[in-house]
């Protein structure tokens, strides 16, 4: 008999009328990493929040080296060696890495040891970190905050490691990086297991892949024995197409038209500079880049949530630098942008969905009352267009699982029928139902005659989407291209800056269309408009 | 290594509506058994000193209606107050500024009475007496609100500060004789804040129940209580607020104006708290240094413990005052127990309220001797 280091059999948890997980098995060896893998709403969080004591199970076992345990608590968890990475970083933004890591020190003492720095140094290269002690979580990067939470579970003892999505925020490079720890906490005999939802990471990092659909356990398959058309059959519970389709639609005039446009971060820095683009009508631009090379700045600056340094915004021909956000929806230019944690613009997480409906146009009805029949209407057809999955049109959103939040974001907006929409990061931590699902309405949007502006992290996925890709490094423009013609090494090479194509034709300089309006808007002024 | 502690915590789901109400009510007999633990220490026998707390001094009291009018006064502040300060916490404001705004509106009631309370008919005075006092506490309340919007300064600091501004701005009208100051009476010799003319004392309505009326303060902030609650349900206005307090951010990309929004709430919280204290001057018909009875202390509890709704703080705020007017009803008849053992009985009762109020939403588990061992 294998000897599992964790085995969970027969678990079963419901929240009121709703089965989160029914009767799942699971269970992962030594040095194993095991992947598990399901839709947004699967249970998956659940399933692992049992194994690290926040929820308990309503039935079933789970066995650690054999014995039965039962875990009430994350103390508990902890004392059992169960480590977990929450998708939502748990740390203190104001300390440093190696205070984050004392703080929760067993016996660590009131006191902070002078060594702790160095003790956590140490630490942290024995397993090849590469982490500053003394740095402060609040100047961290994504990625280095990530890092630090494993370090944390590590240094705690953990045997088991989950990470619960842990790739959905960091870049290509920095999921290679974390891949490559991974490997070695599986060399030095942990368990690991892994949330995600990219079935390439799945295939490339795992030994095994466990998948839950509904809150079902399907099967658990060795990895090497499947295929990324198998593994989304298992999960979806039917055929499905993986091709992203790129409709042929006439395009028309330029909808929206940047000029020199330069921004300022929040810190004062120069996030965009000097960059060129036009958006036409049936078409999607897509956006790449490193993280944090702007593209916030960007969607914001467009939305008029930031105000810019120099340059031209126009939309059909108009001005838009100055406007007041409530002006720039009103010309129907609709953003939406997915933070890092998923609900940090756009939403009020505690409100239902009908309030969140009606976030951009209460103001729109006569009188001092909101009107929430429009609202619940609204959010009622959102719901059954997009198969959003909530009890009801009155459930506050951060009630929902992240696919379906994302949904409701995107519903809303498309429903104001905006000609431009800006969108960013839409399928962030998505499974590739829901990500399909976002892909069709922005396709269904393009045909429609929206021009979309499209901010993504996937390359694949934007070359197989987008007409156009701009590529943005440290804020500066580095080319426009055809998304048909384009290599993902080419705009590798782009992204960080080794390339540069924004000159590649002297007559046509990237980002300025042939038969702007831009031009047009001046002429009829009779002057350049600042 | 350190030693294991025995219990740990942990989460409680699904708790019934019927399981928090039964455990408040636990809470509630458990502080007061204590209480009565004691009494009997000082020779005093609980049951009797407990039938006058609850009985709030009505039964068997020739002028029970004195005791009614009594706890309407002390009442009428405090649920008022605390729907006040409700609508600045939703949006996440931490005005514990109260107390101040409490004063403010009183002294800018107790002005418009002094001044003009002779000349004027009553009820042109108590409304003239209602909106100076509204409008004086709301500035006071805003101009916190504006620093914190345009500069960024921070509310609960300023609020507090603000608060012994007020007092002491109360403290120097009452306390400096002079020619020039009207607020206190010409006929005495030490400084005193003089009686309001009849004119600008709060009208009370006739009731069928023999001498006693009913303060028209009250039902004005029944009413207003009412409109509170419809305006943060059903208005646009309403509407922004939740959304400001739960996603400033959202609300900015929504279009909303959002230092707008911050200024316009409380400068309404603060406003209906300075009226307030306006009608608890003209309910009084003077002013006094220890006139605000803590209603901005007490109020921020009720606000909290009733979870922001206000059909809760109505009913929450008519709890606690049962308890203070009880408790000073009792404490007056037995001499022999000191008049600080009401607050310190408040005092346990709300503790152990909170107490139950935490372990509704956690639960302890003890250790099991297995799993410390791991």
């Amino acid at each position: 008999m294998t000897n599992y280091a964790i085995e969970m059999r027969g678990i079963t948890k419901t929240f009121g009328s709703v089965v989160a997980n029914k009767d799942v098995n699971l269970n992962v060896k030594e040095g194993e990493i095991l992947a598990l893998l399901g839709e947004n709403g699967s249970g998956k969080t659940t399933l692992m929040n049992m194994l690290s004591g926040i929820y308990q199970p309503d039935c079933g076992e789970i066995l650690m080296g054999g014995k039965p345990v039962s875990i009430h608590s994350p103390e508990d968890s902890k004392k059992l060696g169960v480590g977990m990475v929450h998708q939502h970083f748990k740390l203190v933004d104001v300390f440093t890495a190696a205070d984050n890591i004392w703080l929760g020190k067993e016996d660590g003492g009131q006191l902070l040891q002078k060594n702790r720095f160095a003790e956590i140094g140490e630490m942290c290269q024995k397993f090849g970190f590469d982490i500053d002690p003394t740095k402060k979580v609040h100047n961290m990067a994504v990625s280095e905050k990530q890092t630090l939470e494993i370090i944390k579970v590590l240094y705690y003892g953990a045997k088991i490691i989950i990470l619960d999505e842990p790739t959905a925020v960091l870049t290509v490079q920095e999921t290679k990086k974390l891949f490559d720890v991974l490997r070695q906490m599986k060399a030095d005999g942990h368990a690991v297991i892994i949330i995600t939802h990219k079935l390439n990471e799945v295939l490339e990092i795992s030994d095994r892949v466990a998948i839950l659909r509904k809150g079902e356990y399907i099967t658990t398959v060795e990895t090497a024995e499947t295929s990324e058309q198998e593994l989304t059959e298992l999960m979806v519970g039917r055929k499905i197409d993986l091709n992203i389709d790129r409709p042929e639609v006439e395009k028309s005039l330029p909808l929206l038209e940047i000029r020199n446009l330069q921004i300022q971060n929040d810190e004062g820095a120069i996030a965009i500079d000097k960059v060129n683009f036009y958006i036409r009508g049936g078409e999607i631009l897509g956006v790449a880049g490193i993280a944090g090379c702007g593209q916030k700045e960007l969607c914001e600056a467009i939305a008029g949530l930031r105000p810019i340094i120099d340059g031209q915004m126009i939309h059909k021909g108009d001005n838009i630098v100055g406007l007041t956000p409530k002006e720039i929806i009103a010309k129907g230019i609709s953003m939406s942008f997915i933070p890092e944690d998923r609900l940090g613009m756009g939403l009020a997480p505690s409100l239902s969905i009908t309030d969140n409906m009606i976030l951009k146009n209460y103001g729109d009805t006569k009188g001092i009352l909101v009107d929430r029949k429009i609202g619940r209407r609204d959010a009622v057809e959102v719901i059954e267009n997009l198969n959003v999955i909530t009890p009801s049109s009155e459930t506050p959103v951060r009630r929902l699982s992240g696919g379906n939040v994302q949904k409701i974001l995107l519903g809303r907006e498309i429903k104001a029928a905006p000609n431009v929409l800006v969108t960013a990061y839409p399928v962030r931590g998505l499974d590739i139902n829901s990500s399909y699902a976002i892909y069709d309405i922005i396709n269904k949007q393009k045909q429609a005659g929206v021009g979309v502006l499209f901010v993504g992290e996937d390359l694949d996925v934007m070359m197989a989407l987008c007409d156009k890709i701009m590529v943005l490094c440290h804020g500066e423009l580095m080319g426009i291209v055809h998304a048909h013609k384009v290599t993902k090494e080419q705009l590798g090479l782009m992204m960080t800056g080794a390339l540069n194509l924004t000159n590649r034709y002297e007559d046509k300089p990237a980002g300025i269309a042939k038969d702007t309006l831009f031009a047009q808007h001046i002429e009829d002024d009779g002057k350049v408009i600042k | 290594m350190k030693k294991q502690s025995s219990f740990h915590m942990v989460k409680r789901e699904g708790v019934k509506w019927q399981q928090i109400a039964m455990s408040y009510l636990i809470a509630i007999v458990v502080a007061i058994a204590l209480g009565g633990v004691l009494l009997s220490v000082q020779n005093v026998n609980p049951f009797d000193y407990y039938k006058d707390m609850f009985s709030l001094g009505v039964v068997g009291n020739k002028f029970a209606y004195k005791q009614v009018e009594a706890f309407i006064k002390l009442f009428t502040p405090l649920l008022l107050t605390s729907v006040a300060l409700s609508l600045a916490f939703k949006m996440r404001f931490w005005n514990i500024g109260g107390e101040g705004q409490f004063i403010i509106g009183a002294l800018g009631a107790g002005s418009v009475a002094y001044l003009l309370g002779e000349t004027m008919p009553t009820a042109v005075v108590l409304l003239l007496m209602a909106l100076v006092g509204a409008v004086l506490g709301g500035l006071y309340g805003a101009v916190v609100a504006i620093l914190k919007v345009k500069h960024g300064t921070n509310e609960t600091l300023l609020t507090l500060m603000m608060n012994y501004l007020a007092l002491y701005l109360l403290k120097f009208f009452g306390e400096t004789s002079g020619d020039w100051n009207f607020f206190l009476a010409k006929d005495s010799n030490r400084p005193l804040f003089a009686t309001f003319p009849d004119n600008a004392k709060m009208i009370t309505l006739p009731t069928p129940f023999g001498s006693f009326s009913l303060n028209l303060s009250l039902v004005i902030v029944v009413l207003l209580c009412v409109g509170v609650w419809w305006y943060l349900k059903y208005t646009k206005q309403g509407y922004e607020i939740s959304v400001v307090g739960d996603s400033p951010n959202s609300a900015k990309y929504a279009g909303m104006k959002v230092s707008k929004i911050v200024i316009r709430t409380i400068f309404l919280s603060a406003a209906l708290i300075g009226l307030a204290g306006a009608f608890y001057a003209s309910s009084a018909g003077t002013l006094s240094t220890s006139m605000t009875n803590d209603v901005g202390w007490t109020g921020i509890i009720v606000a909290w413990l009733a979870k922001l709704n206000t059909i809760g703080i109505i009913v929450t705020s008519l709890l606690i005052t049962v308890l203070q007017h009880g408790c000073s009803v009792a404490s007056s008849s037995y001499a022999t127990v000191d008049a600080n053992f009401a607050d310190l009985l408040q005092g346990m009762i709300l503790f152990s309220v909170l107490t139950a109020d935490f372990f509704t939403r956690f639960k302890l588990v003890r250790n099991s001797k297995q799993e410390v061992a791991k």
